[in-house]
């Protein structure tokens, strides 16, 4: 054992006037059930009253955030911080989230890059016409001014992966405060990283963290002006009609190879784009189209997977995600419903192996399907489960629509064009790119500040 | 004519009945032929036992059936005890929320409401709130019993009462229906009515339900002016959770007195908060024993659970007036032992039975 047994970490609200801690305490357990923390769950009021001071707060210029950004990414990445070493506050994230402790630390690492780069991610979406601020000379004389379509930013945050949080903190360089929402699957990361902006400078009224229940949840994205909800097909019929939420909805992440690519050649990218970081990302491919038979690269991809090793998540060679036992059997037993029809080349007999401490590994899953619209092909799993289909130029794009990232192996310049210009498909990567390929500064699913500024005509005398 | 009852059935607010003595006579009142209800005594025929020669302890109470769907369909008539006379002095029916299904009506005699006004005129006082401060009442009208005795009850203690009206079942349509605007929207009316009220007339005590003073906490101005003009809250209606209650009286609302009041059309009244808590203390509440008491129980097995542990709120109202026994409340909450001399339990910290969030989610990366 690697650990004595501790009481469990205490994780307070973090308002504006400070932690604030409550009655109400949710207990946060790791994959084999055993409580490693407790989370002050705030109520509506609370969430109403914080939301309206950080509304009254005052705007921090840009290069304040910056030189608080850069030293919040030292911190979180280094410090100790609410009792916790780094290394402590990774295994927590990983124990808890099942997820493999080396993607942690991945996270960790691009979190701290990516927030220390938020401001220019922030000015490569402005547009070049645009003025980031009235202040500029060039305003004199009529002009496009970036303004802010509202003050206070909520974010209802991801449990998937702890990189998700690399993200909201650019709402910070453009004058908004936020709220964040943590997940209970991983409320240690926005607490961290709050707690690091509050120790590098950050004033309490800047940015706060706001755990609740559903009603506090609902609350939040009522209280605040603008929204970002993580979520599947669910939160996409909630609120994708309304204006005020970006939704992050399902990833469904794809690669096509077509017949003027050889498979044998990319076979790397499509393993790693399966199962990088442990299969549990918005941006790890779901299902991969190939031109010709897909039986001999699902032969090959099943191969490749089965030899990831089943180990506790905390372990520095864990490469597969980790649940409780009974979510995981949940998992499967949805898995083989769905995958009736199908030629399973890995898992068809199951993909569950426990650990023998209430705790299973999500072990891969290969399945090939017999048409490029087979349904099975959308369905995206929180592990290393892919669907390999056979495509062909008469199934054209249709089956590529509603992809966060699709990789494509072709010298096809005109599909490349159409698969670029088709809305549903966020990210195209050409060529040997994994779908997990990611880069500060490179939008994710548009530039957040798309959905933050707006372009306002602006001229004075 | 009225028939006489047992004299125990007719004491003064004050006078506590000895429990035992008390439940006898009020069977003998219910289920004699002469005094009791068409309702009781009909379905007194299918109870298998005979309630004025069994049941004859509070404990007792429990070997009664569910009989709750029935009052559905009864005619609110029926309800009323034949001893009354030709001539029953009620002083009003009412009816449950309709959360779940049709409404279930109940009969409020005037005998009953009379001792209850009596009763919670004392509960204001020994919280300290001031006799003769004008009311606002923002709580559920028309055929909702917290309506009617809000108004009884801070007239008595209180000078003039202004109300607005409130109709807490479309609210729940609404809110059934997903139309979330819609349900905004009514809930903003109430408040700008509210709001209106505040501003231009002398109001000094506020009831009102948890979700509406949630509400009108949001507007600054109102925050001011309750500061200014309000020095007591009554809530009631609703639940409130402890840390929302901490934070209205420590941040919000620091120099108002606040007063919980945990009711039931069921019941026909409410228990009012215990007085002189520590600010740290759950919420306590206290049902005016013998007539209306609770039990915390396992939900399951319907047993008792130990002090300080959660369990579904059992209550009976056991009055001349009414008779309701047995009646599980879709309410959770901690049992918390009951002041001396006085029936069953106390509970704390009240919440609705846990709805869970779907877990059956399994598609998807967050």
């Amino acid at each position: 054992m690697t650990s004595a047994v501790t009481s469990p970490v205490e994780l307070a609200a973090l308002g504006p006037a400070g932690e604030f801690r409550t009655r109400n305490q949710q207990a946060i357990m790791d994959v084999a059930g055993a409580q490693v923390a407790q989370l002050s769950l705030v109520p509506p009021l609370y969430v109403h009253r914080t939301v309206s001071q950080l509304r009254a707060a005052g705007v921090l210029p840009a290069d304040a955030w910056t030189e608080i950004l850069t030293e919040a990414a030292k911190l979180f990445a280094s410090a100790t911080i609410g009792g916790l070493t780094v290394g402590e506050y990774q295994r927590l994230v990983s124990r808890v989230g099942g997820l493999p402790i080396s993607t942690v630390r991945g996270a960790t690492s691009s979190t701290a890059e990516w927030i220390t780069k938020a401001a220019d991610t922030v000015a490569r979406a402005c547009p070049v016409g645009t003025a980031s601020d009235w202040r500029d000379p060039s305003t004199w004389h009529g002009r496009a001014v970036w303004a802010r379509r509202g003050e206070v930013f909520a974010v209802h945050a991801a449990g998937n992966h702890p990189g998700t949080h690399a993200l909201w903190p650019e709402a910070l360089t453009l004058g908004y405060r936020i709220a964040v929402r943590p997940s209970r699957r991983d409320p240690f990361t926005p607490h961290r990283l709050i707690t690091a902006l509050r120790l590098a400078g950050a004033p309490n009224d800047q940015v706060a963290l706001l755990p609740t229940d559903h009603s506090g949840a609902d609350a939040i994205l009522q209280a605040a002006d603008l929204g970002m909800v993580y979520g599947g097909d669910d939160v996409v019929s909630r609120f994708g009609a309304d204006p005020t939420v970006l939704i992050q909805g399902p990833g469904r992440s794809k690669i096509l190879i077509t017949a003027d690519a050889d498979w044998r050649d990319h076979l790397d990218v499509v393993v790693d784009s399966v199962a990088r970081g442990g299969g549990t990302g918005c941006v790890n491919a779901t299902a991969v189209f190939v031109e010709g038979d897909p039986a001999p690269l699902a032969e090959a991809v099943a191969d490749r997977l089965a030899r990831l090793p089943s180990l506790a998540p905390e372990e520095d060679a864990a490469a597969l995600p980790v649940q409780p036992l009974a979510s995981a059997r949940v998992v499967e037993e949805y898995l083989a419903r769905k995958a009736a029809g199908t030629r399973a080349w890995l898992g068809g007999d199951g993909i569950v192996d426990g650990l023998g401490d209430g705790s299973a590994v999500l072990r891969p899953a290969v399945h090939e399907l017999d048409s490029p619209t087979a349904a099975q092909a959308g369905i995206e799993l929180s592990f290393p489960c892919v669907w390999i289909a056979p495509w062909t130029p008469d199934a054209g794009i249709a089956p590529l629509r509603d992809s966060l990232v699709l990789t494509v192996m072709t010298r096809d310049g005109r599909l490349i064009d159409h698969l670029l210009n088709e809305p549903t498909i966020r990210n195209v990567y050409l060529g040997d790119q994994p779908t997990v390929w990611m880069a500060a500064g490179v939008p994710h699913d548009g530039y957040l500040a798309d959905f933050l500024m707006e372009n306002k005509a602006f001229v004075r005398s | 004519m009225p028939l006489l009852a047992d004299k125990v059935l007719d004491l003064p607010f004050d006078v506590v009945p000895d429990p035992e003595e008390f439940i006898r006579a009020a069977m003998e009142w219910h289920f004699n032929p002469a005094t009791g209800s068409p309702f009781w005594l009909r379905r007194a025929e299918s109870l298998g036992f005979d309630p004025r020669a069994e049941i004859r302890s509070h404990h007792d109470l429990r070997r009664f059936p569910n009989v709750l769907p029935d009052l559905r369909d009864v005619h609110a008539e029926d309800l009323i005890a034949r001893g009354y006379g030709d001539r029953p002095d009620v002083a009003g029916f009412f009816e449950s929320g309709g959360t779940t299904g049709a409404p279930k009506r109940v009969v409020l005699m005037r005998e009953w409401q009379d001792r209850l006004l009596r009763f919670h005129e004392d509960v204001l006082d020994r919280h300290g709130i001031a006799r003769g401060l004008n009311w606002l009442g923002v709580v559920p009208s028309g055929p909702h019993i917290i309506g009617a005795l809000f108004r009884l009850i801070t007239e008595r203690h209180g000078s003039y009462v202004f109300t607005i009206d409130l109709d807490p079942r479309w609210v729940k349509k609404l809110l059934a229906q997903r139309r979330l605007s819609d349900a905004d929207a009514y809930a903003e009316h109430i408040i700008d009515q509210t709001a209106d009220i505040l501003r231009r007339q002398n109001v000094g005590a506020l009831n009102i339900t948890p979700p509406l003073l949630e509400r009108l906490s949001r507007r600054r101005d109102l925050v001011d002016l309750v500061n200014e003009k309000v020095r007591a809250i009554m809530w009631g209606g609703a639940h409130m959770d402890a840390d929302t209650l901490a934070l209205f009286r420590t941040e919000v609302f620091p120099e108002t007195i606040f007063l919980g009041q945990y009711g039931s059309t069921m019941y026909l009244g409410s228990a009012a908060e215990r007085p002189n808590l520590p600010v740290e203390a759950p919420c306590i509440f206290d049902p005016y024993s013998p007539y209306l008491t609770f039990e915390v129980v396992n939900p399951d097995t319907l047993e008792r659970v130990d002090y300080g542990d959660r369990g579904q709120i059992l209550a009976s109202h056991v009055s001349k007036g009414f008779l309701l026994p047995n009646n599980l409340e879709r309410d959770m909450a901690t049992r918390i032992k009951a002041l001396d001399g006085t029936v069953g339990d106390a509970v704390a910290d009240v919440a609705p039975v846990a709805t869970f969030e779907n877990e059956a989610v399994i598609e998807g990366v967050y």
